[in-house]
């Protein structure tokens, strides 16, 4: 094939959820484009682990937004309920619960952050509740919640939320849109390929003994995925290894936030649905004897996401330790890159080392969060004590210890959390600066006082006038 | 070392760095504990050059608590609306690298990769017509923007040019007034501690002893803290970057009163024009290895438009980083941290970006190694950024026949800049990495400017409806025509909004 020709044909390999997401969003952005999926038999592991319920971060709206994908489809297609953020049980030393919101915490004062604020307060002897001033926290502790309404410039406009989403549900609204957009459903598929050189595939073998050529191969079939390349292993950091989801359904909607228990030997989450709750149960085979059923996981990723004509997504590409709630946001992430760079020709080493390069700096930054989130944590287990036991890869360490010696934040290209993210989740696991930010400490107490006082009541008069959460769910359900 | 808090800073220097770091952290003094004193020799001077900016400095000022208008009265500055280069991508051609952006995105599509789309399509219009920095630029208009986001206006960025030594004039009068006290004295020895190495006073040719506990470094090419006296390395960039000296020279005032800087290329370096109200201020950065100093000094001479007004100034420096800006209880600022070449007007920003990362990572007392390492980290990241972009310039030049210049052509470019020419090459695509300061226009502006036009464009922008595009193509060139037609001149406006004392 000339190095110029035209990318005109791709094949997804992978029937789940990232590659109908991949379908359906690369149709609408590239609708000349001929577009075949096959199938792989098997529980929906695409996204890394099968759960019956994912998030959709906040920031994943919008883009979704612009793909195509509003809001009101989402709720319906997903069976989807909010998320103001996370609450923990069970992960601190001091056994206290704590919550994560999304979205801002406080407001800066000038040009000091609001976390550097609290903890001047906080050595100077007076506690602070960062929650007590995250608009997101508010609300979901009073039970209240509505999204801004577009174009809102008050205090509600600072409500952050995401959704956490049906995963098999709302991936059966992405393959009727995706086939209603031409693409080919083209068979099922077994894993047989005929490589190309350059670690690239010719073509696949289908079940029924046909074959499939493609200009672009993407791989949505998984961790298993016979095109895997060279792999990293990171067992060493994360110790849990077995998974287990279920989707239970309630008469009332479960609050707008996803609750998280740390337990002797992993964790177990619950994420709100419209009707119900997924479940996601993950712990250390070797702390658990006699647990129930589950299903085995390895975290590691590859160590290239593309290679050749092969790009792999989601669960394919990296399979990350559950915990953090990233792996729809990361397999979204991928999708979008690939349509960003998107190649208008067979050769494409420029795009698939762009595509490399940024994949690798936000599957590092997923692993720090995920590993943070993990490492920071006081839970009680002999698996949790382990963990702490192990030092640290450099990375992940400097942004700890540098937001333990004084409460700044590393930020790097691929973050998944932001400033406010990472802020929230130290605070959440007792992580404390011990120095203070030199303009902080140079105000006086009662100045720093009035700010904390002002925010609060604005955040608390614009929570009263939301809705109750359960009168706004009746609304969407109906 | 004792823990607490810092209780005196001492800077050494008075040059645009010292009193810019002088003038943010008299903010610190609030806490009724930390002292700021500052050190300069009037003797020895200021380098005297650095007069022009790009728009975060309206950031320092609005930290500062700076009116605008105040400003440019007292600097006998004016607006910049972006930097014209003459004769960089070929002799005769000239493009302009604004500040802001082009046009507006369609439908998610970038506005450059709308443009290459039509141009594909057999419709070649001029990039600048985009721009209504440009737009405007070409006009000599200014204006500032009104506030509203939805009129064409929103579309101006803008930073200033200034009197370098009216500026440190009017930052010691911030930074007195808000306590920091002066010393006029030459700096004869910098003490150190025996055991930990750490600075512990500067001793005055005239005896006085000046202690502190955090000193900071804005001595200028002489280095007198960082490098004389702790020995941090010194990168050099010069394979990258090899202007090494420079001959600078003001002359009279012309009209019109241009809106932006001017560089024009030259047999072995680049000639640089920055307007002011009372002067021009001109230069011209060169290569020693390929052009002589008279022979630079004649060629600027003969090249001013106005009348030279003094002597012309020699200048020598080496391009690169100190690999430790920040070692023991030193940071340096200004040159005495690195230097690159003015191409871009970035010298005066790392000093601001200094500042304000010094201010986020404050130290204690007992000097912790987090706050020195992330500021070093993050102060390499963001001067490799800025090096990649002026390196640009450079290997991207098509000045056939000229030794300097097709040595430049022909360098090896560091790998981060390879890839990112090689991903516009292909389809025009960019990124903008960590925060860097020049946005995916400035990159595009550049590039584009320098001629290194793309192979194709983002399949993206096949999706649009050509006709339509070419539609709002057209109305996008059109409002920013006639509201840059609609602006007052940039010498009216000064005029009306900030005229400087007639000196
Ligand atoms: C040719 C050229 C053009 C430039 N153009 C631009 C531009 O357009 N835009 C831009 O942003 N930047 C530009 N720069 C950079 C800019 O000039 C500097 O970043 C800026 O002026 C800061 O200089 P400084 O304060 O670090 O050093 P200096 O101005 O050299 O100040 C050094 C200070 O240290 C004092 N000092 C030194 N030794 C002693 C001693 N022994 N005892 C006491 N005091 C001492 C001096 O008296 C002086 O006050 C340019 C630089 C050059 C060389």
């Amino acid at each position: 094939m000339p190095a110029d020709a035209p990318l005109a044909t791709i094949t997804i390999a992978g029937g789940g959820f990232a590659g109908w997401l991949a379908a359906s969003l690369l149709a609408r952005a590239l609708p000349d484009l001929a577009i075949s999926l096959v199938e792989v038999p098997g529980p929906d592991r695409s996204l890394g682990v099968a759960a019956a319920a994912d998030v959709l971060l906040p920031d994943d709206l919008p883009l979704l937004g612009e793909a195509g994908w509003n809001g009101p489809d989402l709720l319906r297609g997903g069976r989807a309920g909010f998320v103001l953020g996370t609450a923990l049980s069970g992960w601190r030393a001091d056994g206290a619960t704590a919550f994560m919101p999304y979205g801002e915490i406080g407001a800066p004062l000038g040009p000091i952050p609001f976390h550097q604020l609290v903890s001047t307060m906080r050595r100077r002897g007076q506690p602070v509740n960062m929650a007590n001033y995250a608009l997101g926290a508010l609300a979901a502790q009073a039970g209240r919640f509505a999204p801004p309404p577009p174009g809102d410039e008050t205090v509600h406009a600072a409500l952050t939320f995401g959704l956490s989403i049906d995963t098999a549900r709302l991936a059966e609204m992405l393959r009727g849109d995706a086939l209603e957009r031409g693409v080919r459903l083209a068979g099922t598929w077994h894993g047989e390929a005929v490589q190309r050189g350059d670690g690239g595939v010719q073509r696949l073998v289908l079940a029924d003994g046909t074959s499939l050529a493609a200009d672009l191969v993407i791989d949505a079939s998984g961790p298993a995925s016979p095109l895997s390349g060279a792999r990293d292993d990171w067992s060493p950091w994360f110790p849990f290894d077995r998974v287990a989801s279920a989707r239970r359904t309630s008469e009332a909607p479960a609050p707008p936030y996803v609750h998280c228990d740390a337990h002797h030997a992993g964790w177990q989450s619950f994420a709100p649905l419209a009707d119900g709750v997924g479940e996601l149960f993950v712990f250390s085979s070797a702390d658990a004897p006699g647990a129930p059923a589950a299903e085995p996981f390895a975290p590691g990723c590859q160590q290239a996401a593309w290679t050749g004509n092969v790009v792999r997504i989601g669960g394919a590409a990296a399979q990350h330790d559950p915990v953090a709630g990233l792996q729809l946001h990361l397999a979204l992430a991928d999708v979008l890159r690939l349509i960003a760079l998107f190649p208008a020709a067979c050769e494409h080493p420029a795009e698939a080392a762009e595509y490399n390069r940024q994949w690798r700096e936000k599957t590092e930054c997923a692993f720090d969060t995920a590993l943070l989130r993990l490492a920071c944590s006081g839970a009680l287990g002999a698996v949790w004590d382990r963990l702490r036991a192990r030092a640290l890869p450099d990375r992940a360490a400097y942004r700890r210890d540098l937001y333990a010696a004084n409460g700044r934040v590393v930020l790097h290209d691929g973050e998944v959390l932001e400033e406010a993210g990472w802020t929230a989740l130290f605070d959440a696991l007792c992580v404390q600066p011990r120095k203070g930010d030199a303009l902080s400490d140079a105000l006086p107490s009662a100045k720093i006082t009035a700010h904390f006082a002002a925010i609060r009541q604005a955040m608390i008069a614009a929570v009263g006038r939301m809705p109750p959460y359960q009168a706004l769910m009746a609304q969407v359900a109906a | 070392m004792m823990a607490g808090p810092i209780r005196k800073v001492v800077i050494a220097g008075g040059g645009t760095a010292g009193w810019m770091a002088a003038a943010a952290l008299s903010r610190l003094t609030g806490n009724g504990v930390t002292e700021v004193v500052l050190v300069e020799s009037e003797e020895i001077g200021t380098v005297g050059v650095g007069e022009a900016t790009i728009p975060p400095i309206r950031t320092f000022n609005a930290m500062l608590g700076i009116d605008e208008n105040a400003f440019v009265v007292a600097t006998q500055g004016s607006f910049k609306l972006g930097i014209e280069f003459a004769g960089w991508s070929r002799e005769g051609q000239s493009y302009i690298h604004p500040f802001g952006a082009y046009g507006a995105d369609i439908d998610g599509v970038k506005f450059h990769q709308v443009w290459l789309a039509l141009r594909a399509a057999g419709l070649p219009l001029p990039l600048d017509d985009f721009s209504l920095c440009t737009t405007a630029a070409r006009l000599n208009r200014f204006q500032r923007p009104d506030g509203n986001p939805a009129s064409p206006l929103s579309q101006i960025a803008y930073a200033f040019h200034f009197d370098a030594g009216l500026y440190a004039a009017f930052l010691r009068r911030h930074a007195e007034a808000r306590g920091v006290v002066r010393h006029e004295g030459k700096i004869g020895q910098v003490r150190l501690d025996g055991e930990t190495g750490f600075i512990t006073a500067l001793a005055l040719d005239d005896g006085r002893v000046i202690e502190g506990d955090l000193f900071i470094d804005c001595t200028g090419f002489r280095a007198l803290l960082i490098g004389e006296a702790l020995g941090s390395a010194y990168e050099d960039w010069s394979h990258w970057l090899p202007c090494d000296r420079a001959v600078a020279v003001p002359s009279t005032r012309t009209a019109p009163l241009l809106p932006y800087t001017r560089s024009t290329a030259r047999k072995a370096g680049w000639q640089w024009r920055i307007p002011l109200q009372h002067r021009t201020g001109n230069g011209m950065v060169y290569c020693s290895r390929h052009i002589s100093d008279d022979e630079a000094a004649a060629t600027l001479l003969a090249n001013l438009d106005g009348e030279a007004t003094a002597d012309p100034r020699p200048l020598r420096f080496t391009t690169g980083i100190r690999k430790e800006p920040w070692r023991k209880n030193c940071v340096a600022l200004g040159l005495a941290s690195g230097f690159m070449e003015p191409l871009e007007s970035t010298s005066i920003h790392l000093i601001q970006i200094g500042i304000s990362k010094l201010l986020a990572l404050f130290p204690d007392a007992s000097f912790p190694a987090h706050e020195r390492d992330e500021y070093n980290r993050l102060t390499a990241l963001q001067w490799a950024q800025i090096r990649d972009f002026l390196i640009l310039h450079y290997k991207q030049n098509q000045r056939a026949g000229q030794p300097f210049w097709e040595e430049c052509a022909a360098m090896q470019v560091p790998e981060t800049l390879a890839r990112k020419m090689a991903l516009f090459r292909a389809a025009g695509r960019l990124f903008r990495y960590e925060d860097e300061l020049f946005t995916d226009a400035s990159w595009a502006a550049v590039m584009i400017g320098q001629g290194l036009m793309p192979e194709r464009h983002d399949p993206i922008a096949d999706t649009l409806d050509p006709a339509e595009v070419r539609n709002l193509a057209a109305r996008m060139a059109d409002a920013f025509r006639r509201t840059a037609r609609a602006m007052p001149t940039h010498a009216d406006y000064i005029a009306r909004h900030c005229a400087g004392r007639p000196m």
